[in-house]
């Protein structure tokens, strides 16, 4: 039988640290994730070394928010955990650029990818399942919770608050509505550098790339900015901020998701960029940036479905005053 | 078939370090999570036996107070469920054995493979850690059960205990997601040539449903996670704060849309293993190989949509109860369908009653007895009476330590030759199958007549009328250590003795293509992609 | 032995069990459901034994076929197997039959099911909050009647009945249709009462109902335990109900609640007695 002679076109790869150094990644982000949101420590201070490392951190972030900065640490962890991440992916993704350049991404290996990328966006989209769905029921079902014999129930009040009446949501003519041209624009553009590319415009592919980037950030950009406006609304209490009410919660959490994916997806968009600039990518084959496109375009699909249910269906139901 | 040579001095194994942390391989990462799997299933028997030698007799012997039993109750489910079956079965067997059936060299994606399987002792870790940080007031530890429901898990836990619990279980939760995603994609575009959806053998199936289900659950689990998580914030999210308008049983909806397709996972990889041992044990094929296949396929897809009969006592609407009664009514169809053709499997068959055979046959009839009592759970107005009694350990502890466990080591004794080289001494391995399946029923079987009698779970202790079946099912407990005492000596002489096991030690009715190859199998096998022949086998 | 004598007394206790009438709580030994004393348990426990003859039919068809087979096919007697991979009947057979089990199954489930959880018109109410860890007893229909807190009696106290037995009793008249509302103070509860086939969680913000109605002539004291875990004493916040006769409980009523002697609070973990 055969020898050692290897017929197939698939790739195998030689033994690789990244995965082992992405688990010890992993494993000081989560004690930072633990350090930052929950501490692990009391701010006492008796030790004040070890509570610099390991207090609540969040609170630090909200002394120095408020401005009276009385409070230090708890970020450290994270922050090494975050940047032990960063460098992991960047050194095991450095190598996938080189092995597709050196040509292991047989046409086979290339569906593969396609196959996993394809898997990889559908469990994103679960994810958003899960925020959609609280979404739906605190949206759809909230005053039916709230006949519930309010009499009796204590806190009956709260409860009937739950968004509508006195929630006043963004409104989704502003803001939100500029972000979604934005987004909207954006899919176009990518497009562009696709077709760009696929005809071998590498200039075209450039700019039309360069946009989209500029697009994104512009609209995380905008978003913060509406997240500023609210911060500033908090204090009445009835407005939509994320510890207000469930509303506030739920409008955060998944507006927060989506905006951070759209940074992960502007990260994505932008190494291809770098890859373009640097004469990576032919015109029949560059996955890295039609994966990085697909990303966009679900993010982007995620945004319309946010506008118009949380933004637009809900609002319209919450604006009573 | 002649195994295939095997080349001792160039096979391309790297250094020990190199090899077993950095590694790339299918094979190899199989035998860490099976290892895995053995060690966190050690630990997890560690805390039922714990449990059980507390609820022996009324009155609080071993355990602090309510909370410590409630932490060793809840470490030990997430435990057994994420640390010792899922890695068993879908990283230990999956790994080894898809890409090998399949006619493949190695997994998709080898690097994430083991991406995969490191995120797991890191989500370890995480939970080890958390039994020994403040939890709430009454102690150390996270005691809020496996289902984790709020607000025990927000307001009622305030220690880190649970937040290390919720990384943990995110970090062990992204291990499977890009575990689906690797053998979804291994099963879908690294088929060898002329091996067609259809001939594909069952355990690939398995582990293919499997995979999808974990794509579509596991994030939603991961939603609610952080939700838990942000809700647990000072000034964060009231998802499900009552005070904020949020609601506490929504994470139950949403866990439970986890939860169900989660105790398939559990248990159609072990499903698929026993096909190939009654099959490879009668000398027959499979009997109605598409049935079975698609069986799988219906119960996965059935499994999402019958989530709430763990919900059927927190006030849901009624005609909501009998939507989900009548569905999951359904699932018993098709598991049905998988365990009459295993029957007609062995019927006509030449029944030789090995190892592997006697763990399958008693899966099978353990398996049956967990699945009519489910049917008995499924009707809502009895499951008032039985939801969160003993009634329910008993099911699923049928299904899971009788079904997914008994799955395990059926395949680990008919692959063991396979993957280590080695056989096993036969009556080592009687005596654990025996000591196993003797001590696992006397464990659960009076369980179901505490929970007819009305004991609720999650008792640290228990009025004196409970105490005989306690008893009894303690006394059981002793049966299963001894059992499992001798799977180690099983192990540990094996690995002494080195009998050298051949390329197909069971014979003919093993057709499937690991027993083409030497055992253990070359380190990278297939060089030359193996042909399936056009006859249709099935 | 301790356990092998309660085993052989136990085998002796299964033999004449049936026979036994069943206490309203639960029984040494008892392997079966608690003896019903509402309507609703009654059909429960109907259903139940309805499904219980089907699934241990099916369990044995299962157990004997795996025996015949294993007897009848094994190596020794069938040296060569079969090559039957097929047979499209006996495959419709084994989904169609399943299928039309099930379908007898479901009507009366759903009957039971629509029978337990329609309110009828209940003629009385009470109100039932869970804290950690005791249980609250209101009624509304009955301001005159404080709402009490009934907690756990110690192991001293409560004697055989430890963990059952309260301090103070929830009370209620026989034969008639009682509404019960419940909820929780903070974390989940679950009010189940096994011999009124009951079970509902207590939930922080959300009022669930259920209902009962005492057969007549089971006048008596009736047990139940929290189900649904909540936290440290979650095995020690038992129910304890008194079923009296619509008289006493109007005499009851009429005493503003009068036979809760001594009502008792827990705090920090010990019984504090208050007149
Ligand atoms: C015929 C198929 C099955 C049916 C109809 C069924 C039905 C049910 C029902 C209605 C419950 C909820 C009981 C309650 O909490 O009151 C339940 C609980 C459970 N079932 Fe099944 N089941 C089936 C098969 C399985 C299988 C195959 C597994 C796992 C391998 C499984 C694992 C579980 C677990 C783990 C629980 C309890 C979860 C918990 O509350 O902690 N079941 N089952
Ligand atoms: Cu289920
Ligand atoms: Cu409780």
């Amino acid at each position: 039988m055969a020898g050692h002679a290897v017929e197939h076109d698939y790739h195998l790869i030689p033994p690789s640290p990244w995965p082992f150094l992405s688990g010890c990644a992993a494993l000081v982000w989560g004690l930072g994730m633990v350090t930052f949101f929950a501490g692990l420590v009391d701010r006492t201070g008796s030790s004040p070394m070890a509570e610099w490392f390991f207090a609540n951190g969040l609170d630090t972030l909200k002394s120095s928010l408020t401005g009276d900065g009385s409070l230090s640490g708890g970020w450290i962890i994270l922050l090494v955990g975050c940047l032990f991440a960063a460098y992991v992916m960047y050194g095991w993704w450095k190598d996938v650029a080189a092995e597709s350049a050196a040509g292991d991404h047989t046409p086979v290996v290339d569906i593969g990818l396609r196959y996993g990328m394809i898997m990889f966006i559908m469990q994103e989209a679960m994810f958003f399942v899960g925020w959609f769905w609280m979404f739906f029921e605190l949206g759809l079902f909230h005053k039916v919770r709230a006949t519930w014999n309010p009499d009796i129930l204590e806190n009956a009040a709260g409860y009937a608050d739950s968004m509508a009446p006195g929630v006043t949501s963004v409104d989704a003519w502003h803001l939100p509505l500029m972000n979604t041209l934005i987004l909207l624009l954006s899919g176009t553009t990518v497009t562009w550098a696709h077709h760009a590319l696929m005809h071998n415009d590498r200039k075209g592919a450039k700019w039309g790339l360069f946009l989209t980037i500029a697009l994104g950030i512009i609209f995380t950009w905008l978003q913060l900015i509406e997240y500023a406006e609210l911060f500033h609304l908090r204090e009445s209490g009835h407005e939509a901020w994320i510890g207000n009410n469930a509303y506030g919660s739920a409008f955060f959490m998944a507006t927060g998701f989506h905006g951070f994916h759209v940074l992960i997806g502007t990260i994505f968009l932008f190494v291809c960029w770098v890859r373009l600039l640097k004469g990576g990518f032919k015109p029949e084959k560059h996955f890295g940036f039609e994966a990085a496109a697909w990303y966009w375009h679900f993010v982007d699909v995620v945004w319309l479905f946010l506008f118009a249910f949380v933004y637009i269906i809900f609002a319209m139901n919450g604006v009573a005053h | 078939m002649a195994g295939i040579g095997y080349d001792d001095h160039d096979d391309g194994k790297p250094g020990f370090f190199a090899r077993w942390f950095y590694s790339t391989n299918h094979k190899d990462i199989g035998t860490l999570y099976l290892i895995f799997g053995i060690i966190s299933g050690i630990i997890g028997g560690y805390l039922s036996f714990m449990m059980r030698m507390e609820l022996s007799e009324p009155g609080i012997q071993i355990f602090e107070n309510g909370h410590a039993y409630n932490v060793f109750a809840s470490m030990h489910g997430l435990i057994m469920i994420f640390f010792m079956v899922m890695p068993a079965v879908i990283g230990g067997f999956g790994n080894w054995f898809v890409p090998i059936m399949i006619g493949a060299p190695d997994m998709a994606f080898p690097r994430m493979n083991n991406l995969s399987f490191w995120l797991l002792p890191v989500a370890l870790i995480c939970l080890l850690i958390s039994f020994f940080v403040p939890g709430s007031a009454s102690g150390n530890g996270f005691g809020g059960g496996w289902v984790m429901y709020p607000p025990l898990s927000t307001s009622g836990a305030p220690g880190p205990a649970f937040d290390f619990i919720i990384i943990g279980l995110l970090a062990a939760g992204f291990s499977s997601i890009f575990g689906a995603i690797n053998f979804i994609t291994t099963i879908l575009n690294m088929r060898a040539p002329g091996m067609t959806m259809h001939k594909m053998p069952l355990f690939a199936w398995s582990v293919l449903v499997t995979a999808f289900l974990l794509l579509l659950a596991l994030p939603v689990l991961a939603a609610s996670l952080f939700m838990l998580f942000t809700d647990r914030i000072d000034g964060g999210t009231g998802f499900f704060d009552p005070a904020m308008g949020g609601d506490p049983e929504m994470f139950q909806h949403l866990f439970w849309f986890f939860g169900h397709p989660e105790v398939y996972i559990m248990i159609l990889p072990a499903f698929g293993m026993v096909s190939h041992v009654v099959s490879t044990f009668s000398k027959k094929p499979i009997f109605g190989y598409l049935g079975m296949a698609y069986a799988m396929v219906a119960i996965g897809v059935v499994g999402f949509v019958v989530w709430a009969h763990h919900m059927y006592t927190v006030g849901m609407d009624v005609d909501l109860k009998a939507y989900f009664l009548a569905a999951t009514l359904v699932i018993a169809v098709p598991t049905g369908v998988k365990i009459f053709s295993w029957l007609a499997t062995m019927w006509g068959g030449s029944i030789s009653f090995s190892i592997p055979m006697q763990w399958a046959l008693a899966f099978i009839f353990l398996f049956v007895l967990g699945g009519v009592t489910g049917v008995m759970l499924a009707n809502a107005g009895v499951d008032v009476a039985l939801h969160d009694t003993y009634y329910v350990v008993a099911h699923f502890h049928y299904v899971l330590s009788m079904g997914a466990v008994f799955g395990i080591f059926c395949g680990f004794y008919y692959w063991f030759g396979k993957m280590s080289g080695y056989l096993y001494n036969k009556w080592l391995a009687a005596a654990h199958f025996w000591l196993f399946f003797i001590g696992v029923n006397v464990i659960f079987f009076p369980q179901h007549f505490l929970g007819l009698n009305g004991m609720p779970r999650r008792y640290v202790d228990y009025p004196q009328e409970f105490e005989l079946w306690n008893q009894v099912s303690s006394f059981g407990a002793y049966i299963t250590l001894a059992g499992v005492g001798f799977f180690l000596l099983m192990l540990v002489e094996a690995f002494i003795r080195k009998r050298p096991a051949g390329a197909n030690y069971w014979g003919d009715g093993a057709t499937t293509l690991e027993w083409t190859l030497s055992s253990p199998p070359p380190y990278h096998q297939f060089n030359t992609l193996p042909r399936i022949e056009q006859n249709d086998e099935h | 032995m301790r356990l092998v004598h309660n085993i052989t007394a136990s085998l002796a206790l299964l033999l004449i069990m049936p026979g036994i009438a069943f206490a309203n709580k639960p029984t040494d030994g008892g392997y079966w459901l608690q003896d019903a004393a509402t309507p609703v348990m009654e059909e429960l426990t109907k259903l139940h034994n309805f499904v219980f003859w089907i699934i241990l039919g099916i369990t044995l068809f299962v157990m004997v076929m795996m025996g015949w087979i294993m007897f009848r096919f094994s190596a020794k007697r069938n040296p060569t197997a079969s090559k039957t991979t097929h047979h499209v009947g006996l495959e419709v057979a084994w989904t169609i039959v399943p299928i039309i089990i099930l379908l007898v199954m479901v009507v009366p489930s759903m009957r039971l099911l629509y029978f337990q959880d329609a309110l009828p018109e209940t003629e009385m109410t009470i109100k039932v909050t869970g804290n950690t860890w005791n249980w609250e007893y209101a009624y509304p229909d009955h301001p005159n009647v404080e709402s009490f807190i009934s907690n756990p009696l110690e192991k001293e106290d409560a004697g055989d009945l430890y963990l059952l037995k309260t301090d103070a009793s929830l009370v209620v008249p026989v034969d008639t249709k009682i509404k019960v509302l419940i909820t929780s103070s903070n974390n989940l509860h679950s009010f189940a009462v096994p011999a009124f086939g009951i079970k509902m969680d207590a939930v922080p913000g959300r009022i669930n109902e259920t209902w009962f109605e005492v057969n007549p002539g089971k006048e008596g004291t009736y047990f139940g335990q929290c189900s649904e875990l909540c936290g440290v004493n979650h095995y020690k916040m038992p129910i304890e109900i008194e079923v009296v006769s619509k008289e006493d409980f109007q005499s009851w009523v009429a005493n503003d609640g009068a036979f809760t002697t001594a009502v008792v609070s827990y705090d920090n973990g010990s019984i504090v007695l208050q007149d």
